[in-house]
This record gives structure tokens, C-alpha cells and sequence, in this order.
């Protein structure tokens, strides 16, 4: 049975349409990504998974029961919590914060001191504990908004851009604490991101949102392609193009292709870079002074470039480019 | 709602005095009660007068809070009380200047004291009208250390609030 479950499910704000999802259903145990660019509806979906508002439309059941209903969203709110993109902290300690869902739910001393050790430990914060939780670096707040979610022990962690604001360490230290997390118990973990390394790396789904609706084309030069192997330096094939990486992997994987790595030119460039594919461009989109140039290469790229560049080119739709890559630019999954 | 409430923050004490009088007055609608120059009196103008204050500040003062302080607790698990607990905890700098605040007119309130208490020695009479009086009979010194008592209680109640509110914690 599968732990939140979506069905027909609409959201409007102020008479728009921000979300529009038929189906969805997360099983237990399961890590899904929600990805797309900001304004998607990726925090309004995480938001109605977690009982926080109503939708306009349809229903979330959670392990198989429809939620509707105050009532039933207030029981809801007990077994999913939602860690915010900028989570906040209440006034006090470490300690207290990470007691306050453990609290709500009836625990009484010594079993919420317990708890709130162990969630502590689940993230390597044991030392924060009797800190003022106001006095806490950007990566600590979100790892203790995380040991404070994890204490509840819901049954479906919701995470919004949970690597947008934490550095690097705070990150592996909270995506290493939910992988543990899973290894004892079924915790069902959904999380948006805009940042499409992270939700490869970490997620086993992906759901692709575009103004509200799910995308059917996954976002920025992503490609299920299967590996050779053989050798460090591999020549894949994606649709009829033969693209060049560096990787010792070997079977199914996932190439992505940061749009901003793709070099543009009106004639094939002598350079280092292996991948020369010759296209069309299809689409073009604005966005401040940034050029998105989708090109049909017999596969859709997409590049960035500057408004300037794509000025100086000449560049339209229906015009012929040449799109250039790095070998090492092609990320493997 | 709001707009009532802002319209009573400015209400001149006096004519809120005057308004207890005529419902407190042995023909008033409330004369039966016999309250009219009781000390009890008194209390009923001074919470009529304070309360509109403390209202509207501690709604500010809740507005102001961070909306995402409602979603945690919300999303923690808590109910409606405690999720108004944990606003009303975040809020608790604010939430106390509202009953500085209130409780300031109250203590510097003479108007509507006088009409309803009628400054009756040894029974109505507050520190406000006693110094009102003292003023008004040339006597100007005790007029001065009345005052200065009422700056001291003034002072106390302050400062046993920002005690009550927790140290180091700015």
C-alpha cells in the first residue's frame, strides 16, 4: 500500500492554477525527487502532502486512507512532517526544539530526553544540544530541522530544497542520516529540488514539474542510456548521437549535461571538447540575461548562453548551430 | 473589527468614565448592581480601558509572527493550543510590551477613576486622583511624592516583567 497517494489533485491560488497532479503514489521506503524550476509547484505539492493546506480539488490518501477534513488532516500532520526550504527554529535550545513534536504527541520526560538523544545522534549533533538554536550556522539549522522531523518517527519525510541553503558537509551529513533512517524502517522521503545533481544522486524516483503540471520531458539534457563499459573513456549511445564520457561504470545509468557547459558556434570549433553535434534550434526562452537555446541535435539539448552572445550570433529559431560539450562535462548517474 | 478597536485605543478615558456612570448610576441600567463609587467600580472602567489596548497590540504582535512558526508546530504534530502556544511563545517580546503598554494607561488613568470612583477617601480614592487632589489643595509637595510612588510602582511592575520574560535571551 503505498504510504501518500494523490488522485485528481488540483491547488489554485488567488483563481491560478499552481498544481495539477492525476496520480501520484509513493511507496513505502521509497526516495522521490521532485525536480523543475522555481515556481513549478514543487513546495505547493510537498505542502498538501504534508496536510498543511487543503487542495481545491481531488484527494491525498495517506496508507490508503482518503484525508479529508480537519480533523483527519490534524491526525495526518502526526505521521508526515514537512522540513520547510528555510526551516525555522522555535526560541531556545537544540534540545527543546527537537523535544517539541515529541511533546505534542503526549511523551513525557524521560522517554522525550531518550528520543531527543537518539534523533540528535542521527545527525551528528550531540554537541548542539544545550546550544541557543538562534546561534546556529545555515547547515546546522537544517540539520536540526531534519533530527527535529526524524524524532516524531513519521512515516513520510517531506524535504524542501534541502540542499538549497546547507553546505556540503551539513548536506552529506543529513542525506547519510535518511539513508540509515531507511535501512531500519520503511520512511517514505520525498524531496524537491532544483538542483537535478542532487535528486540523481540520492532519489530512486524522479517527478518532474512545470507550472504546476508533471513535465513528460525530463528537465536540462538528462538521458537513460546503457554504458558499454569497457574502458574509462566510453562512447554512448543516446537516440542517433554518439556522445563521448568519462566513466567506469557499466549498464544502465543517467548522462546529464549542465545546459551552461554546452558551447554554441555557427561553424564546428577546433577544441578539446570531444562532442560536436551539429542542429536546429526549436525553442528559444528569456530569462534576464540568459538565453535558453533548445536545439534538436536528433536528441533536444538545451543551453544557456548570454543575451549578448546570442545577439552577437544571430541566432533564431529554425537556425543552425553547432552544440559542444567536454567529455568531462558529461555527468554519469 | 479592527477598525472598533483602533477607534477605542484613542477613546478619552473620561468619556469612558462617563459611559460606566450612566450605566452604573442608581437610574442606569446597571444600578441595581449598586457599584457606582465602589472600588469595584473603578476595576470595571480600568479593564474597559486597558482591554481594547492589550487587544489590538497582542494582535499585532501575532500578525507580526513569522508565518512559518504556525506551519512547524502544525506540521510537528501539534494541535490548535499548542500551536497557538508556540506562536504566542515567539511572540512573547511583543506580547509583553502589550501589557506594558496597557497596563501604563491604567496606572496613569485618572479620568474615569474620578467620575465612576468619585475619589472617596480611604475607599475610591487612587494614587492618580489622590495627587489630582493633592495638586488642586495647594498642597504640592505631598502631590510630589505621591508621584514619585507611583513612578516606583510604575518602574517595579516593569521590571518584574522583563525578568519574568527570561534573561540573556535579547
Amino acid at each position: 500500500m503505498a504510504t501518500l497517494e494523490v488522485a485528481g489533485l488540483r491547488q489554485i491560488y488567488g483563481g491560478r492554477t499552481v498544481l495539477s497532479l492525476e496520480t501520484l503514489a509513493v511507496e513505502p521506503g521509497a526516495r522521490l525527487a521532485l525536480v523543475g524550476p522555481n515556481g513549478a509547484g514543487k513546495s505547493t505539492l510537498l505542502r498538501l502532502l504534508a496536510f498543511l493546506e487543503s487542495p481545491a480539488a481531488g484527494t491525498i490518501s495517506l496508507e490508503g486512507h482518503p484525508v479529508a477534513g480537519g480533523a483527519a488532516r490534524r491526525a495526518a500532520r502526526r505521521r508526515v512532517t514537512l522540513v520547510e526550504q528555510r526551516p525555522y527554529l522555535f526560541r531556545g535550545t537544540v534540545a527543546g526544539n527537537v523535544a517539541f513534536g515529541l511533546r505534542a504527541a503526549g511523551l513525557r520526560d524521560p522517554a522525550v530526553e531518550q528520543r531527543v538523544r537518539a534523533a540528535l545522534e542521527k545527525l551528528q549533533l550531540q554537541a548542539l544540544a544545550l546550544r541557543d538554536a538562534r546561534q546556529l550556522s545555515e547547515g546546522e539549522i537544517q540539520r536540526v530541522a531534519v533530527a527535529r522531523a526524524l524524532a516524531t518517527e513519521p512515516v513520510a519525510l517531506l524535504l524542501d530544497e534541502p540542499a538549497s541553503s546547507a553546505d556540503r558537509a551539513a548536506q552529506q551529513a543529513m542525506f547519510s542520516a535518511l539513508a540509515e533512517e531507511q535501512s531500519r524502517r520503511p520512511l517514505t522521503v520525498v524531496f524537491a529540488s532544483h538542483m537535478l545533481e542532487d535528486a540523481y544522486r540520492w532519489a530512486d524516483r524522479l517527478l518532474a514539474l512545470h507550472q504546476g503540471l508533471p513535465s513528460p520531458v525530463t528537465p536540462e539534457n538528462l538521458f537513460r542510456v546503457d554504458l558499454p563499459g569497457g574502458a574509462t573513456m566510453q562512447r554512448v549511445a543516446v537516440g542517433p548521437l554518439r556522445i563521448d564520457v568519462v566513466s567506469d561504470r557499466m549498464g544502465p545509468a543517467t548522462l546529464a549535461i549542465a545546459p551552461d557547459e554546452i558551447v554554441l558556434s555557427a561553424a564546428p570549433l577546433q577544441s578539446s571538447a570531444r562532442n560536436v553535434f551539429r542542429g536546429r534550434i526549436v525553442r528559444l526562452a528569456e530569462h534576464g540575461a540568459e538565453m535558453r537555446v533548445t536545439i534538436d541535435a536528433g536528441i533536444e539539448l538545451v543551453a544557456i548562453i548570454t543575451r549578448r552572445s546570442f545577439d552577437e550570433m544571430g541566432l533564431a529559431v529554425g537556425g543552425e548551430v553547432y552544440a559542444s560539450f567536454k567529455s568531462v562535462a558529461v555527468k554519469v548517474f | 473589527m479592527l477598525v472598533l478597536l483602533n477607534t477605542a485605543l484613542a477613546f478619552p478615558t473620561v468619556v469612558i468614565g462617563l459611559i460606566i456612570y450612566g450605566l452604573l448610576a442608581r437610574r442606569g441600567p446597571l444600578g441595581a448592581l449598586g457599584l457606582l463609587f465602589t472600588w469595584q467600580a473603578i476595576v470595571v472602567a480600568e479593564v474597559i480601558l486597558a482591554l481594547p489596548i492589550a487587544t489590538a497590540l497582542s494582535a499585532a504582535a501575532v500578525q507580526a509572527v513569522d508565518p512559518r512558526v504556525r506551519r512547524t508546530a502544525l506540521t510537528l504534530g501539534a494541535g490548535t493550543l499548542r500551536t497557538a502556544w508556540a506562536v504566542a511563545r515567539e511572540a512573547r517580546f511583543t506580547l509583553a510590551a502589550a501589557v506594558v503598554v496597557a497596563f501604563g494607561r491604567v496606572l496613569s488613568e485618572v479620568g474615569a477613576a474620578l467620575i465612576v470612583g468619585g475619589n472617596i477617601r480611604h475607599e475610591t480614592r487612587t494614587l492618580t486622583t489622590a495627587i489630582t487632589l493633592a495638586t488642586s489643595q495647594g498642597n504640592f509637595s505631598l502631590a510630589v511624592g505621591l508621584g514619585l510612588v507611583l513612578l516606583a510602582l510604575a518602574l517595579t511592575v516593569n521590571v518584574l516583567i522583563q525578568l519574568l520574560q527570561g534573561r540573556g535571551d535579547a
